[in-house]
């Protein structure tokens, strides 16, 4: 009779389960909020304008990406006059799933990252604390429920042995850059869904409550074997209004003049329609969307219209040199697919389908990042070239044309493609997507994460045109 | 991307969206698409805004976008 009405209990119990929501915006202020604009300089210039991104992959992108973090710091530039760290310039981070959790914790804790981060995170073994929530008993009755998880199971892990409770109102609090943008998929749109303010305010829901836990389980809600989180849509109840541009722009429907552009207005305007007419959303893996988190970077880069637009400062002259690190780690597993006649399991299939997609998209981004660069550089060029041409002829012929403001550009890349020797690049192309990487692994990534860094081309040309130095592991410039 | 030179008599902010971007007599980068283009400060200006559809300009010929002193002003 006590079993009976004990497991009553726990099914009542479970049947309550649901999934923390998202708190509710009173009254919208475009000056609140976690905003690019209202962070304070504290000493990071916008003249060298710094954006990292961090890829998806698990614990393997979270240590390649610690490892850059490493490296970042260890950097010494000059700049206006004094020596400092690379990593004190840097003002947007961009991440994706397994790289959310550095630069969660970063966005969190600062510097004390170097000292928390790799015990919190880096070498547990994340993976079988999942795995044993799962498996508790306890736990079935909640997962049982159909407004909650195993994301949402996950969030609380995370919420309470990595992050201690921390929340947006405290990375509000610490009003420093980076801007650290967690990206995450909307499940019905496809659409990336970044954890600012701007993107909650179409929501009318406040950002300072949500738990940084909750964005980066979103992140990294890895379809298939994590589930998508849910929040609640409060749309068309705190007064919010679109910025100007988002009515022309779907006004530009029509005429397909920046189709990209129209897509975000109307992605914007789906969801903050009132009623709301999407009461629910649903998020899923960044990586859905964009495994290389570039993708909010390039719109910023080449809009005026974006929330933390970098091209607004531009033409304002702010900016000098843009710096974009792409911390790519993506992976080739060998297969011996093609040894055998046989035809391709479903799981090989689908797995296939999930990420091959990914990978391509992530190619194209990389190069388009390149190209949107070469612009800046290109039209600048183009004037100069002209005016001197023109001046050659003769006083009577200069044309001394007007050149927008010039921007010296460095798109770095740290990926594993980009080792030189076969065997070990294989090795790490080989590396699975877990939360689970054995130490040594894990040294290993942060060492090579630091190696690109220093070998990649762009960077070299960055650390000479800013009398730099990246000092070796353990050492000093 | 886009080129527009705003242009008015006198060097002043130039407003974008309504987002601070550049100044008036100087090449500006734009996304394509339609703008509402404006300037800073006084109200010495007409018109009051220009809502303009930008495509296909070039660095070398960026698309003008002009405002007058206001008369009297």
């Amino acid at each position: 009779m006590k079993r009976a009405l004990l497991a009553a209990l726990l099914l009542l119990l479970g049947a309550c389960a649901s999934f923390p929501e998202n708190p509710h915006l009173e009254h919208y202020a475009k000056d609140a909020g976690y905003r690019f604009e209202r962070l304070q300089h504290a000493g990071n210039s916008d003249s060298l304008f710094v954006i990292v991104t961090f890829s998806g992959g698990g614990t393997r992108a979270a240590a390649l990406a610690y490892g850059v973090l490493e490296a970042l710091r260890d950097t010494s530039i000059e700049w206006q006059g004094h020596r400092e760290s690379l990593l004190d310039e840097v003002d947007v981070i961009s991440s994706i799933s397994g790289g959310s959790f550095p630069a969660a914790y970063y966005a969190l804790r600062g510097r004390k990252t170097f000292d928390e981060f790799p015990d919190k995170f880096l070498y547990r073994p994340i993976q079988d604390d999942l795995l044993r929530l799962a498996l508790t008993p306890t736990n079935w009755f909640r997962l049982a429920a159909p407004s909650f998880g195993r994301s949402d199971l996950a969030a609380e892990f995370y919420d309470r042995e990595v992050f201690g409770g921390g929340t947006y109102a405290d990375v509000i609090a610490r009003n420093r850059r980076p801007f650290v943008v967690l990206n995450a998929t909307d499940m019905t749109t496809g659409a990336q869904f970044p954890f600012i303010q701007d993107e909650f305010d179409l929501l009318c829901s406040d950002l300072a409550g949500v738990p940084l836990a909750r964005a980066a389980a979103s992140s990294s809600a890895f379809p298939g074997g994590l589930t998508a989180l849910t929040f609640r849509n409060y749309a068309g109840s705190c007064g919010y209004r679109q910025p100007a541009w988002v009515t022309h722009a779907a006004d530009d429907h029509d005429s397909r003049v920046n189709a990209r552009r129209t897509a975000r207005a109307e992605t914007r305007l789906s969801l903050a329609a009132p009623g709301p007419a999407r009461p629910y959303l649903h998020l899923t893996d960044g990586g859905v969307a964009d495994n290389i988190g570039l993708r909010g970077p390039l719109e910023a880069i080449a809009s005026v219209d974006h929330p933390w637009s970098v091209l607004r400062l531009i033409n304002g002259k702010k900016v000098d040199r843009l710096v974009v690190i792409v911390v790519n780690a993506a992976t080739r597993p060998a297969t011996e697919r093609d040894k055998s006649a046989s035809v391709p399991g479903l799981v090989d299939t689908l797995t296939t389908a999930a990420t091959v997609p990914l990978d391509n998209y992530s190619f194209d981004t990389v190069e388009l990042l390149g190209k949107t660069l070469e612009e800046f550089n290109a039209d600048a060029r183009l004037v100069e070239g002209c005016n001197r041409l023109s001046a050659a002829k003769g006083e009577q012929c200069a044309l001394r044309l007007r050149s927008p403001h010039k921007v010296g550009v460095y798109p770095v890349q740290v990926a594993f493609e980009y080792i030189t020797g076969r065997e070990e690049r294989d090795w790490f192309r080989n590396l699975p997507t877990s939360f689970k990487l054995p130490p040594a692994t894990i040294d290993r990534l942060r060492a090579v994460g630091r190696r690109l860094l220093a070998e990649d081309p762009q960077f070299k040309n960055l650390l000479q045109a800013l009398h730099g130095c990246l000092a070796p592991q353990g050492g000093a410039c | 991307m886009e080129h527009v030179i705003v242009t008015f008599p006198t060097r002043r902010l130039v407003y974008i969206d309504d987002e601070e971007n550049g100044y008036t007599n100087e090449v500006l980068r734009v996304d394509a698409g339609t703008h509402v283009f404006t300037l800073g400060n006084l109200a010495n200006f007409r018109p009051a805004s220009r809502t303009v559809t930008v495509k296909g300009s070039s660095v070398l010929e960026p698309l003008e976008i002009k405002f007058l002193r206001k008369e009297g002003a």
